[in-house]
């Protein structure tokens, strides 16, 4: 019977643990050390060796405000870590949160930057892979103006660009479609190098494209976030978040090998008692 | 003639976009180019599909305005809808006409930031609550592949979490390797099916012999 009882718990005792463990380290923060993945390091590594003096990247802001928590720190580590080398960032989106993220971003980012000069953010095209591939053919002219209606034809950050060979890097964070997928489909061989970053859920689909050298660098998750951090030695929300997620796991875990115990607790009393022969 | 047409320009117009990936000819008494007429095709694309969100917002209106008519059950949640969807728009609209107001671009960032982000967020972290109490409840080792399966999660799990390292550094290692080698494998094969199968489908939407994207009918 305990068992039963065990295994029928009220799932609201389930919600309120996993709230106060999901809460509690972000009160008071626990500090568990993190290791840095390598694919991590790879984006991080990637960035380090572009010359400020000519390298272009494209920052892709093509996650929706839902997945925010889960890429976001991502999208800001590496922003200020652009920021920090005066490389020329491209804010570019597919998806229609994208624009208002990137504004959270530069806003974010201060004085690190000068907007028109190494920072803009040139908005939303419509049209998912189809835009994807009209923004590969002419990256200097699909936009005319940007997402704050300044016209882009002036700016310092927009000059020199005349094909997509001209970047040289193309750091995509997304959560969903357009995706790694529709940009890799586009790309042209030889062009500019791919890396992304991704939530959680999706890092088990992309590893055939990491393993294969499609993506140069990858970013997992809230994980990738906080490690990134790390690696510029600013931390910010994904190392503040990284204990409750960590804590989050651990009980997720317990769950299943307590859930399972109560299963084959149960299924032991059946036997014993209905079967008559184990007493 | 209702079908025939639209196959028909399914038919040319997806084939000239398949032809510009293998050849670059200059169409016959033109001097344009197969990849230029594909590039000017793929821009229709994306202009169509900016409509689409407009059509997408009319749809919401006429659905949900013949609720708040109708007063059917639930009209006051569609009221709230409409509201908020034409607040967004009017700001929108007004703050990208007016690109110098910054009281405009100021509110239309504060309802994005304060208003739709937290609730969109909110939302899709409730999923957490769903999986611990799935993970409780419905994660049962029955069978052998069940069995594979969630052992496999838990150590994938634990192999993400700083927290488990610190108890067995060799959580991680273990996790990488079920993702870049056991996943890995298994995954390729699912992406060269679903390339296969996307391939036999587009083919068949080509040629007209499947019709679903016309609608019902025939």
């Amino acid at each position: 019977m305990w068992f039963e009882r065990l295994q029928n718990i009220d799932r609201r005792v389930i919600y309120t643990i996993l709230l106060i463990v999901l809460i509690t380290p972000m009160i008071k923060p626990i500090g568990i050390p993190l290791s840095v993945n390598s694919t991590t390091r790879q984006v991080y590594n990637l960035i380090e060796n572009l010359d400020p003096e000519k390298d272009i990247v494209m920052m892709g802001m093509d996650y929706s405000v839902a997945g925010q928590a889960d890429v976001h720190p991502q999208a800001v580590a590496v922003a200020k870590h652009l920021a920090n080398r005066n490389i020329r960032n491209i804010m570019v989106s597919f998806v229609a949160d994208g624009p208002m993220l990137a504004e959270k971003i530069i806003g974010i980012l201060g004085d690190r930057v000068t907007y028109g000069q190494n920072i803009v953010n040139v908005g939303y095209l419509a049209g998912g892979e189809s835009a994807i591939k009209k923004f590969i053919e002419a990256p200097g002219t699909t936009f005319i103006n940007d997402h704050r209606g300044k016209p882009l034809a002036n700016m310092p950050v927009m000059a020199g660009i005349k094909d997509i060979n001209d970047i040289t890097l193309i750091l995509d964070f997304q959560t969903g479609s357009p995706g790694y997928q529709d940009f890799l489909r586009q790309l042209p061989a030889g062009g500019p190098l791919y890396a992304a970053g991704i939530v959680t859920v999706s890092v088990p689909n992309v590893m055939p494209y990491l393993n294969s050298g499609q993506l140069a660098g990858l970013l997992q998750g809230l994980r990738g976030g906080a490690e990134y951090e790390v690696l510029i030695e600013e931390p910010g929300e994904g190392a503040a978040r990284m204990d409750a997620q960590s804590l989050g796991h651990v009980v997720i875990v317990a769950f299943i090998i307590v859930g399972n115990l109560a299963y084959f607790g149960s299924k032991r009393k059946g036997k014993t008692h209905g079967g008559g022969d184990k007493v | 003639m209702k079908r025939s047409v639209p196959l028909l320009i399914v038919f040319v117009i997806g084939t000239f976009l398949l032809a510009s990936y293998f050849f670059n000819f200059t169409l016959p008494g033109t001097n344009i180019t197969l990849k230029q007429g594909a590039s000017t095709i793929n821009n229709w694309g994306v202009i169509v599909t900016a409509f689409a969100v407009g059509l997408a917002s009319i749809n919401l209106l006429r659905i949900h305005g013949a609720k708040i008519i109708n007063q059917r059950s639930g009209w006051v949640n569609s009221a709230i809808l409409i509201l908020t969807m034409f607040t967004f728009i009017i700001v929108g609209i007004y703050s990208r006409s007016n690109p110098d107001n910054e009281s405009a671009a100021k509110l239309f960032s504060n309802l994005f930031n304060y208003a739709y982000s937290p609730f969109s967020a909110t939302m899709y972290s409730m999923i957490a609550f769903y999986v611990a109490s799935a993970s409780y409840r419905a994660f049962r080792m029955r069978s052998l592949e069940a069995t594979l399966l969630l052992s496999a999660a838990v150590l994938v799990m634990l192999g993400n979490a700083p927290i488990a390292e610190q108890v067995w550094a060799q959580f991680p290692v273990i996790g990488k390797w079920l993702l870049t080698v056991i996943n890995t494998t298994g995954q390729r094969g699912i992406a060269i099916g679903v390339a296969i199968g996307g391939f036999a489908t587009s083919l068949r939407i080509l040629l007209g012999f499947d019709r679903g994207h016309l609608g019902q009918g025939d």
